[in-house]
């Protein structure tokens, strides 16, 4: 998925106005010179200058294409459904660990994922039950983090 | 200085420094190996470990990995000519002709000899150079530091970039997630949506397993998965040539090995850089330029020599200033932080046994490459037939439990997707990543120094001026700046030239 600099220079553009009009009226408790505004006004300064630069060359450009280009992933299904399995992996275990447990819901998100590369299932199961097993013993034995236990508490260890 | 070296020798020599040291020069060795997983990542993914260690072990953890994967991404470079890592691009297609011609462990043994012996003579540098240029820094005021900060990231962004403009924008949004916290100099909390997690600043480790590795594992969802073919099953002696082609070869050992140290203390100039800028002079220099490319060893030797060197150059400007030489030195610099080993001048008075045990981890680091080299390039097919199907699910996870792992907070590990898919989008558009890294670690100190400045001199830009160092400092800023703009306006409209963006 390509933006092209035209709008990229936009995108930027507004997030400058964004950081300037959020640090505008940041207070200064001590009265210095340069307050805690400063420092961001000057950054959204720079990046707005940056972006109109980007801006003109990409609408100056011969080449410069649609705003917005799907490159040869973006318009496979497939592809696109491999690339959201990231982020789903990541949100299934900001939201399940306290209920399943580190040691139930890294397994099934190895699982998902080693199955979506083509492993087979044979393979994927006990691969995703030794690598969390692996990972459990380095970070909760080794380390002391706490991993959440969720059904399994009874068989702590 | 004796007294501190015998110190740092009993810390670096503690078995457990050692048995940190080894597995991750084993860590280093496979990951820097198996092509799209580069050295930057290797140490990204290790610094959630580091943050369970006493600094000297920590810094290990960084150095060792960092140094074994640099010289591993030019095994997968011979074999499959996919350098394993940007630092090993520059040479790939002579190693990759040696092996069609049979001899893998030739093009194999000089990466590994001359790597050492580069890797050694960066060190020897470092060793020398630092403290000098630290004792001289003890005399700077925050206006010398603002303008160092400033070369630092012009460097990096006009000097490493092949894209000046999205590099200068990537840096800006560093700068700009930098300030979001209380840490300012005026204390205020700023950008934190009233966010108690956001009261301390992003979470720097998060931040960077997110852009180096979770952003990895995207890409490798929309790539064609097709596994490389290796050429060759079997080694031959590795080290039967060496001492043949160092005699034959010393002048280009000594200036890759040279040039590496210079690009590498030169900010935002990293291993690959100084691979590419070697194997130029070597071609330049040689008296047989119409050999390179067709697997002649002159250019191996001088660019696999500078592209170690340059990782020691690169601790200079990292340790003494606190400006990260590259993407793992910055990595680096955020785990000296975390250990109250904040870098700067100071850092020679205040823990000069862990400054010097750093140097020693070097030199250990660079002679265990040796054996434990040879053993990697034995078992090298192996190695480069594990599936990276198999991987990449096995990096987002250890990805997600290293982001969770630092404050026991799943708020971190939001905060590492949310910065794996901004590097994922900014990398498909065109947008170097390291320098966003940069901007995080080095805002914070960029602010303070500014501020500090502008208050000593009332408000008045003069300040920033007006002693000899910091005009001197001020005008190579500027040079650099706008010798960067001369150059790209006078430049022919064609496709921006090839330039390795690891940093």
């Amino acid at each position: 998925m390509k933006f092209n600099d035209l709008f990229a220079g936009l995108v930027f553009l507004g997030l400058a106005a964004l950081v300037a009009t959020a640090s505008w009226h940041l207070p200064n408790p001590s009265q210095q010179p340069l307050g805690p505004s400063a420092f961001p006004l000057i950054l959204s300064g720079l990046l707005a200058l940056c972006a109109v630069i980007l801006g003109v060359n990409g609408a100056r450009a011969v080449d410069r294409g649609p705003m917005l280009a799907l490159a040869g992933w973006a318009r496979s299904p497939a592809a696109l459904l491999k690339l959201a399995l990231v982020p789903g992996a990541v949100l299934f275990y900001l939201w399940f660990p306290e209920a399943l447990g580190f040691l139930i819901t890294a397994p099934l998100i190895l699982v998902v994922l080693f199955m979506a590369g083509g492993v087979r299932p044979g393979l994927a199961v006990p691969l995703s039950l030794l690598v969390a097993l692996a990972m459990h013993s380095i970070f909760y034995l080794g380390l002391g983090v706490q991993l959440p236990w969720g059904p399994l508490e009874p068989i702590r260890w | 200085m004796l007294d501190a070296y015998v110190t740092a020798l009993g810390m670096v020599l503690d078995p457990y420094v050692l048995a940190v040291i080894t597995a991750s020069a084993i860590y280093g060795l496979v990951v820097g190996c198996i092509p799209g997983l580069s050295a930057t990542m290797a140490t990204a993914l290790l610094v959630p470990l580091t943050f369970f260690m006493p600094p000297v072990p920590a810094i290990a953890a960084i150095v060792t990995t960092s140094t074994m994967a640099i010289f591993s991404g030019d095994i997968p470079g011979c074999l499959l000519r996919i350098p394993g890592t940007p630092a090993s691009a520059a040479y790939v297609d002579d190693s990759y002709q040696m092996t069609l011609r049979g001899e893998p462990e030739l093009a194999l043994g000089i990466g590994l000899w001359f790597s050492v012996l580069g890797g050694l003579f960066g060190t020897a540098v470092m060793m020398a150079a630092s403290p000098a240029i630290a004792d001289f820094a003890l005399g700077f005021g925050s206006v010398e530091f603002f303008w160092i900060v400033m070369l630092g990231l012009g460097g990096a962004v006009f000097i490493g970039s092949s894209t000046p403009l999205k590099a200068c924008i990537a840096l800006l949004i560093g700068l700009m997630i930098s300030l979001v916290g209380m840490n300012n100099p005026a204390g205020q909390p700023r950008f934190t949506f009233d966010s108690t997690e956001m009261l301390g600043g992003v979470s720097l480790i998060p931040m960077m397993v997110g852009m180096f590795a979770c952003s990895e594992v995207m890409r490798h969802m929309i790539a064609d998965g097709s596994a490389p073919q290796i050429v060759i099953k079997k080694m031959g002696p590795i080290f039967a040539n060496m001492w043949r082609l160092t005699k034959q070869y010393p002048w280009q050992l000594i200036r890759g090995s040279a040039l590496g140290t210079v690009v590498g203390i030169q900010p935002g100039s990293g291993a690959d850089m100084a691979a590419w800028m070697s194997y130029a002079m070597s071609k330049r220099f040689s008296k047989t330029p119409e050999k390179f490319g067709t697997g002649h060893p002159e250019g191996l030797i001088e660019a696999g020599a500078s592209n170690n060197s340059s990782l020691a150059g690169a601790w200079i400007p990292a340790l003494v200033f606190g400006i990260p030489g590259d993407s793992i030195t910055a990595i680096a610099i955020g785990v000296l932080m975390m250990k109250n080993m904040a870098p700067g001048p100071t850092i020679f008075v205040n823990n000069p046994e862990n400054v010097y045990a750093l140097f020693l981890v070097f030199v250990i680091a660079n002679l265990l490459m040796l054996p434990l080299g040879w053993a990697i390039i034995k078992v090298a097919s192996r190695v480069l037939q594990v599936p990276r199907k198999i991987l990449m699910p096995i990096i987002l996870l250890f990805a997600i439990v290293g982001s969770y792992a630092i404050n026991n907070s799943l708020f971190d590990v939001g905060l590492m997707l949310a910065f794996g898919a901004l590097a994922f989008v900014l990398e498909e558009n065109g947008f170097p990543v390291a320098p966003v890294i940069l901007g995080v670690v080095l805002g914070p100190l960029l602010e303070e120094y500014f501020i500090n400045s502008m208050i000593k001199s009332d408000g008045s830009l003069i300040g920033l001026v007006n002693r000899p160092i910091a005009a001197v400092l001020a005008a190579v800023t500027v040079g650099i700046i706008a010798w960067t703009i001369v150059a790209s306006l006078r430049a022919p409209k064609h496709p921006a030239r090839p330039m390795p963006q690891d940093l």
